[in-house]
């Protein structure tokens, strides 16, 4: 009997073992296309036909683009499962995928440590305002002439989460190791013992009584630029904010216009609306800590992440069924 | 204001103005006389010492006080008038100042160690998080141009063990914020603290702190006994691809030994705020892009220089009247 085809959308880069026993009950493809076209091309002529389940990272979509209906209708009739690397797959249309009957699973949890912790630093960047003396330091002029203004520290600053899932949480507890007073705002309120006696506020409280504010909400249809100029004008002048979550649930441009205005003090960004392209006025700016996307890059969470999706796809071989399908799909 | 009264104010000399206590050097300056340092080198401070300094209490000083005057030396003690009973100084670390020479003199000097405690401890675990993780190198591609391109995995820290060297406030600051982030932590100290004190950190020996340890961290003074304290000798012992954070003096490591060993990757990644020879820094250690650095920024937040400021005065104030003295440096406790 011949094994299932399994479909490698993206990078294995250090689960070598785990990938390879998968190798011993499924059959791997991978695209020759370096191109949505292409790759779309390559699924018309039926080279995936047979492909029952997909991995694909995040970084996949460079090639194949977002997963979107249009992508969804040329994908082969046997596919049943994507098993997506990643918390956060707003790269797919799930509701197409439902429509089409093909789960799609991510990877909670095992992102959670790793983005707190990257989270946490540009907390921390930011509101200490170290960036202008670093760059001022490489070019030898030490703090920098003049002196860039003096930063803050975090001891008895409200710290605003929105989002308050995994992520937010495991950042709550760092948070308050530097004495910072958490409050948080979600789509529905947590109980006491798992938003660790964290204060329920509503958005616009969130907005407007936080000194810093930290984004950790999923990116959908309608947390797409949740932040916008209506929202900063809301906020504390001089507040900071990190986002750690999808750049687009902060309209950039407004941002940098926030900044400019002095509305925001600084901000520390992990994602960008058009990664891997930034607003010039971001790139331009000093004042702000900027990292690409390095929220889980380490080779220990990028081990466990890999292999959680391997396990994945491991699972709807064997079983038919993933372990941890995505929120919208749960009653499938 | 009765002349008497304006005669027998005592006289406080700000060797760096008062910029963010306002309010506390105004409370001060109704009850003392309060002056800002006008000498404009160490000789000028010498004949002025002489002149209209011969009759000054207290000297209220902060770490960039030397910048002017020179380090408060044997030769620069020696000439302070006899008037002059108290230096306070509004830094914690105060290897700046000979403190022999001022207790032979009959003056007493205070420092400020717990304002400074939770911001150095916040860099610590900023530079902590941004060694360990890479993060320094994809700050500048970001900037570049090239977004990730070619960036390096880093590390997590949870699991790793952690090696506080030195166990002060600073040090157990750092205990506590690095708990949450799955830290394991041990501990050098120049003599083991109670169990309790130590808040439940197991305490080694120096050495095996040094080879047991994922991440050092520095958190003790300099002093003759802690000068070059890690050199390549000790880099040898520790465990290939530490990263090692130092917020405590430039000095108790040696700086070319440690480029070297960064260089050849011994060490993974630093994170340092401070420098043997501030604000000279080392060029290997300035070209290694896992260097992550800053420029003394440990106590660089409008609240903790207010609170230095303002804990500083107040020492020169209880030092002038008569009252108990907060923070006297622990040699001449």
């Amino acid at each position: 009997m011949s094994k299932p085809q399994l479909l490698l959308l993206g990078d294995i880069d250090h689960a070598h073992k785990e990938w390879k026993a998968l190798g011993e009950i499924a059959d791997i493809v991978e695209p020759a296309a370096r191109s949505r076209e292409d790759f779309i091309k390559e699924c018309k002529d039926g080279k995936y036909d047979n492909v029952k389940v997909i991995y694909r990272t995040f970084q996949s979509a460079a090639i194949t683009g977002l997963v979107d209906e249009e992508l969804i209708s040329h994908l082969p009739k046997n596919l049943k499962f994507i098993a997506h690397n990643g918390a956060g797959y707003d790269q797919i249309d799930v509701h197409a995928c439902t429509a089409r009957d093909i789960r799609v699973s991510n990877v909670p949890t095992a992102v959670d440590d790793a983005t707190a912790d990257v989270n946490m630093f540009l907390i921390l960047g930011a509101l200490r305002g170290f960036n202008t003396s670093m760059v001022a330091l490489r070019n030898n002029h030490w703090r920098g002439s003049p002196p860039p203004p003096l930063g803050h520290d975090p001891q008895g600053k409200v710290l605003g989460i929105l989002g308050m899932g995994g992520i937010g949480r495991n950042l709550m507890k760092k948070a308050e190791a530097f004495g910072m007073k958490p409050q948080y705002h979600n789509r529905t309120k947590l109980s006491e013992e798992l938003s660790g006696g964290a204060k329920y506020v509503s958005f616009e409280e969130l907005l407007k009584t936080s000194d810093v504010l930290s984004l950790n909400l999923p990116l959908n249809k309608q947390t797409r630029h949740i932040i916008s100029t209506k929202e900063f004008e809301l906020m504390k002048p001089g507040v900071v904010i990190v986002n750690t979550a999808r750049g687009a649930v902060m309209d950039e441009a407004a941002l940098v216009t926030a900044l400019d205005k002095g509305q925001v003090a600084s901000v520390g960004l992990d994602v960008f609306e058009e990664e891997p392209k930034i607003h010039p006025g971001l790139v331009a700016n000093q004042k702000v800590m900027l990292l690409p996307h390095m929220g889980t890059w380490t080779v220990e969470t990028q081990t466990k992440m890999e292999v959680w999706c391997i396990d994945n796809c491991r699972s709807a071989l064997e079983k038919g069924k993933l372990m941890s399908p995505v929120g919208e799909q749960k009653d499938m | 204001m009765s002349l008497l009264n304006m005669i027998l104010k005592p006289r406080i000399l700000f060797f760096n103005p008062v910029r963010h206590a306002h309010s506390k050097f105004q409370e001060l300056s109704a009850i003392a006389q309060t002056e800002n340092l006008s000498s404009n080198s160490r000789a000028e401070f010498f004949k002025d010492l002489n002149g209209k300094y011969k009759d000054i209490n207290a000297i209220y000083s902060t770490s960039s006080s030397y910048a002017v005057t020179g380090k408060f030396d044997l030769e620069l003690i020696e000439r302070l008038p006899s008037s002059l009973k108290f230096i306070c100084h509004n830094g914690a670390g105060y290897d700046a100042i000979d403190i022999d020479a001022c207790t032979a003199r009959g003056i007493t000097v205070t420092n400020a160690p717990d304002p400074v405690t939770n911001a150095t401890a916040d860099l610590t675990m900023f530079l902590l998080l941004g060694a360990l993780r890479k993060l320094n190198p994809s700050l500048n591609i970001l900037r570049r141009g090239e977004f990730k391109k070619g960036v390096d995995f880093g590390h997590d820290p949870q699991g790793k063990t952690l090696g506080i060297i030195g166990m002060g406030r600073i040090g157990r600051a750092v205990k506590r914020r690095a708990e949450p982030f799955g830290l394991k932590i041990i501990y050098h100290n120049r003599n083991p603290l109670s169990p309790a004190e130590a808040e439940g950190v197991p305490y080694v020996g120096f050495g095996e702190l040094l080879s047991q340890s994922d991440i050092i961290s520095l958190h003790l003074p300099l002093n003759g006994n802690t000068r070059h304290l890690i050199r390549a000798k000790e880099i040898e012992k520790m465990k290939d691809g530490v990263v090692i954070v130092n917020t405590a003096r430039g000095a108790i490591i040696d700086e070319a030994a440690m480029a070297h060993a960064l260089e050849s990757g011994k060490i993974a990644a630093v994170g340092l705020d401070v420098y043997e020879n501030e604000p000279q820094i080392n060029k290997s250690l300035m070209e290694n892009e896992y260097a992550l650095l800053t420029p003394h920024l440990g106590t660089h937040t409008t609240e903790t220089l207010a609170s230095m400021e303002s804990l500083a005065m107040e020492n020169a104030r209880r030092g002038c009247f008569g009252e108990p003295l907060l923070t006297v440096v622990a040699e001449q406790k």
